[in-house]
Protein backbone atom coordinates (compact mmCIF):
# COMPACT_ATOMS: atom_id res chain seq x y z
CA UNK A 1 0.00 0.00 0.00
CA UNK A 2 2.99 2.26 0.59
CA UNK A 3 4.04 2.10 -3.03
CA UNK A 4 0.97 3.57 -4.73
CA UNK A 5 1.88 6.52 -6.95
CA UNK A 6 1.64 10.00 -5.40
CA UNK A 7 0.43 8.51 -2.13
CA UNK A 8 1.56 10.46 0.93
CA UNK A 9 -0.15 8.41 3.63
CA UNK A 10 -2.83 5.87 4.41
CA UNK A 11 -5.11 4.73 7.20
CA UNK A 12 -7.02 1.48 7.63
CA UNK A 13 -9.89 1.60 10.15
CA UNK A 14 -12.30 -1.02 11.43
CA UNK A 15 -16.07 -0.48 11.30
CA UNK A 16 -16.01 1.35 14.65
CA UNK A 17 -13.39 3.80 13.38
CA UNK A 18 -10.41 2.43 15.32
CA UNK A 19 -7.05 2.67 13.54
CA UNK A 20 -5.80 -0.77 12.44
CA UNK A 21 -2.82 0.42 10.44
CA UNK A 22 -1.43 3.68 9.16
CA UNK A 23 1.55 5.21 7.42
CA UNK A 24 3.12 8.45 6.15
CA UNK A 25 1.29 11.73 6.80
CA UNK A 26 -1.68 9.84 8.24
CA UNK A 27 0.33 7.82 10.75
CA UNK A 28 -1.82 7.38 13.89
CA UNK A 29 -3.97 10.30 12.70
CA UNK A 30 -7.05 9.69 14.82
CA UNK A 31 -8.44 13.14 14.13
CA UNK A 32 -8.66 12.43 10.38
CA UNK A 33 -10.10 9.00 11.19
CA UNK A 34 -12.85 10.53 13.36
CA UNK A 35 -13.75 13.22 10.81
CA UNK A 36 -13.99 10.70 7.97
CA UNK A 37 -16.02 8.24 10.07
CA UNK A 38 -18.37 11.16 10.81
CA UNK A 39 -18.76 11.75 7.07
CA UNK A 40 -19.37 8.05 6.35
CA UNK A 41 -22.07 7.95 9.02
CA UNK A 42 -23.77 10.94 7.39
CA UNK A 43 -23.89 9.30 3.96
CA UNK A 44 -26.60 6.88 5.08
CA UNK A 45 -29.04 9.81 5.31
CA UNK A 46 -28.50 11.18 1.81
CA UNK A 47 -31.40 11.91 -0.51
CA UNK A 48 -33.40 8.73 -1.07
CA UNK A 49 -34.97 10.23 -4.22
CA UNK A 50 -31.71 11.03 -6.00
CA UNK A 51 -29.70 8.17 -4.52
CA UNK A 52 -31.71 5.01 -3.88
CA UNK A 53 -30.58 3.66 -0.44
CA UNK A 54 -30.17 0.12 -1.80
CA UNK A 55 -27.41 1.33 -4.16
CA UNK A 56 -25.21 2.84 -1.44
CA UNK A 57 -21.84 4.46 -2.07
CA UNK A 58 -18.57 2.92 -3.16
CA UNK A 59 -16.15 5.79 -2.95
CA UNK A 60 -15.84 9.06 -1.06
CA UNK A 61 -13.33 11.64 -2.26
CA UNK A 62 -12.36 14.89 -0.56
CA UNK A 63 -10.43 16.93 -3.09
CA UNK A 64 -8.24 19.97 -2.33
CA UNK A 65 -6.19 21.96 -4.86
CA UNK A 66 -3.00 19.92 -4.52
CA UNK A 67 -4.00 16.79 -2.63
CA UNK A 68 -6.98 14.57 -1.93
CA UNK A 69 -8.32 11.90 0.37
CA UNK A 70 -9.89 8.80 -1.18
CA UNK A 71 -12.04 6.64 1.09
CA UNK A 72 -13.55 3.25 0.33
CA UNK A 73 -14.98 0.36 2.27
CA UNK A 74 -13.63 -3.13 1.68
CA UNK A 75 -13.68 -6.34 3.73
CA UNK A 76 -15.44 -4.52 6.62
CA UNK A 77 -12.56 -2.08 6.81
CA UNK A 78 -12.38 1.60 5.88
CA UNK A 79 -9.39 2.41 3.68
CA UNK A 80 -8.29 6.04 3.53
CA UNK A 81 -5.53 7.14 1.17
CA UNK A 82 -4.05 10.62 1.05
CA UNK A 83 -2.62 11.47 -2.36
CA UNK A 84 -0.89 14.48 -3.78
CA UNK A 85 -2.33 15.70 -7.04
CA UNK A 86 0.23 16.26 -9.72
CA UNK A 87 -1.59 18.53 -12.17
CA UNK A 88 0.80 17.65 -14.99
CA UNK A 89 -0.57 14.08 -14.84
CA UNK A 90 -3.91 15.22 -16.21
CA UNK A 91 -2.39 16.43 -19.50
CA UNK A 92 -2.69 13.57 -21.98
CA UNK A 93 0.47 12.70 -23.84
CA UNK A 94 -0.18 12.61 -27.58
CA UNK A 95 3.08 11.46 -29.10
CA UNK B 1 -33.28 36.49 -5.51
CA UNK B 2 -35.37 33.37 -5.78
CA UNK B 3 -35.72 33.80 -9.53
CA UNK B 4 -31.96 34.12 -9.86
CA UNK B 5 -31.38 31.01 -7.73
CA UNK B 6 -33.90 29.06 -9.77
CA UNK B 7 -32.15 30.13 -12.97
CA UNK B 8 -28.75 29.03 -11.60
CA UNK B 9 -30.19 25.66 -10.50
CA UNK B 10 -31.78 25.20 -13.91
CA UNK B 11 -28.45 25.94 -15.59
CA UNK B 12 -26.71 23.38 -13.37
CA UNK B 13 -29.34 20.73 -14.05
CA UNK B 14 -29.04 21.31 -17.80
CA UNK B 15 -25.38 20.28 -17.77
CA UNK B 16 -24.65 16.86 -19.31
CA UNK B 17 -25.28 14.00 -16.89
CA UNK B 18 -26.70 16.21 -14.13
CA UNK B 19 -30.15 15.14 -12.96
CA UNK B 20 -30.63 17.22 -9.84
CA UNK B 21 -29.22 19.86 -7.54
CA UNK B 22 -29.86 21.24 -4.06
CA UNK B 23 -28.79 24.56 -2.58
CA UNK B 24 -28.70 25.13 1.16
CA UNK B 25 -27.60 27.86 3.57
CA UNK B 26 -25.02 27.59 6.39
CA UNK B 27 -27.64 26.19 8.76
CA UNK B 28 -28.62 23.45 6.36
CA UNK B 29 -31.91 25.07 5.46
CA UNK B 30 -32.97 24.46 1.89
CA UNK B 31 -32.81 27.41 -0.50
CA UNK B 32 -33.97 25.37 -3.45
CA UNK B 33 -33.97 22.01 -5.17
CA UNK B 34 -34.22 21.32 -8.88
CA UNK B 35 -34.62 18.17 -10.92
CA UNK B 36 -34.62 14.75 -9.27
CA UNK B 37 -33.55 15.92 -5.81
CA UNK B 38 -35.52 16.43 -2.65
CA UNK B 39 -35.36 19.47 -0.37
CA UNK B 40 -34.83 17.13 2.62
CA UNK B 41 -31.23 16.39 1.65
CA UNK B 42 -30.07 19.99 2.18
CA UNK B 43 -29.29 19.42 5.88
CA UNK B 44 -27.13 16.36 5.21
CA UNK B 45 -25.26 18.12 2.41
CA UNK B 46 -24.41 21.06 4.69
CA UNK B 47 -23.45 18.65 7.51
CA UNK B 48 -21.08 16.80 5.15
CA UNK B 49 -19.48 20.09 4.05
CA UNK B 50 -19.10 21.17 7.72
CA UNK B 51 -17.53 17.82 8.60
CA UNK B 52 -15.07 18.03 5.68
CA UNK B 53 -14.04 21.49 6.84
CA UNK B 54 -12.80 19.93 10.11
CA UNK B 55 -10.34 17.78 8.16
CA UNK B 56 -8.06 20.69 7.31
CA UNK B 57 -9.52 23.86 8.84
CA UNK B 58 -6.74 26.05 7.41
CA UNK B 59 -7.17 24.88 3.81
CA UNK B 60 -9.74 26.13 1.33
CA UNK B 61 -13.04 24.26 1.29
CA UNK B 62 -12.58 20.96 -0.58
CA UNK B 63 -14.87 19.38 -3.14
CA UNK B 64 -16.59 16.31 -1.73
CA UNK B 65 -17.59 13.54 -4.08
CA UNK B 66 -19.61 10.42 -3.28
CA UNK B 67 -19.81 7.80 -5.97
CA UNK B 68 -21.22 4.43 -6.84
CA UNK B 69 -21.26 2.64 -10.19
CA UNK B 70 -24.09 4.73 -11.64
CA UNK B 71 -24.32 7.98 -9.73
CA UNK B 72 -22.23 10.72 -8.23
CA UNK B 73 -22.97 13.43 -5.69
CA UNK B 74 -20.64 16.46 -5.73
CA UNK B 75 -20.74 18.88 -2.81
CA UNK B 76 -19.07 22.28 -2.80
CA UNK B 77 -19.41 25.00 -0.22
CA UNK B 78 -18.89 28.60 -1.20
CA UNK B 79 -19.23 31.13 1.62
CA UNK B 80 -22.53 30.42 3.35
CA UNK B 81 -23.94 28.51 0.39
CA UNK B 82 -23.60 24.76 -0.06
CA UNK B 83 -24.43 23.17 -3.37
CA UNK B 84 -25.07 19.48 -3.97
CA UNK B 85 -25.06 18.25 -7.58
CA UNK B 86 -26.38 14.80 -8.51
CA UNK B 87 -24.84 13.33 -11.64
CA UNK B 88 -25.19 10.06 -13.46
CA UNK B 89 -21.89 8.39 -14.30
CA UNK B 90 -21.39 6.81 -17.72
CA UNK B 91 -19.10 3.79 -17.66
Amino acid sequence: MDRKSNQTGYLVLNEEGAVLSSSGELENDEKTANVIMGMINLTSQIDSVAFPPEEGFKKLSIVYDDHCYIVCLSNKKVHIVKKSIDNTDSIPVTA
Amino acid sequence: MEKHLNRVMEEITNQPGVYGCVLSDHQGLCLGAHGQASTESSGVITALAEQALKLEPKSVMPIISLENDNRQLIIRRHGVLTCGIYKSVCN
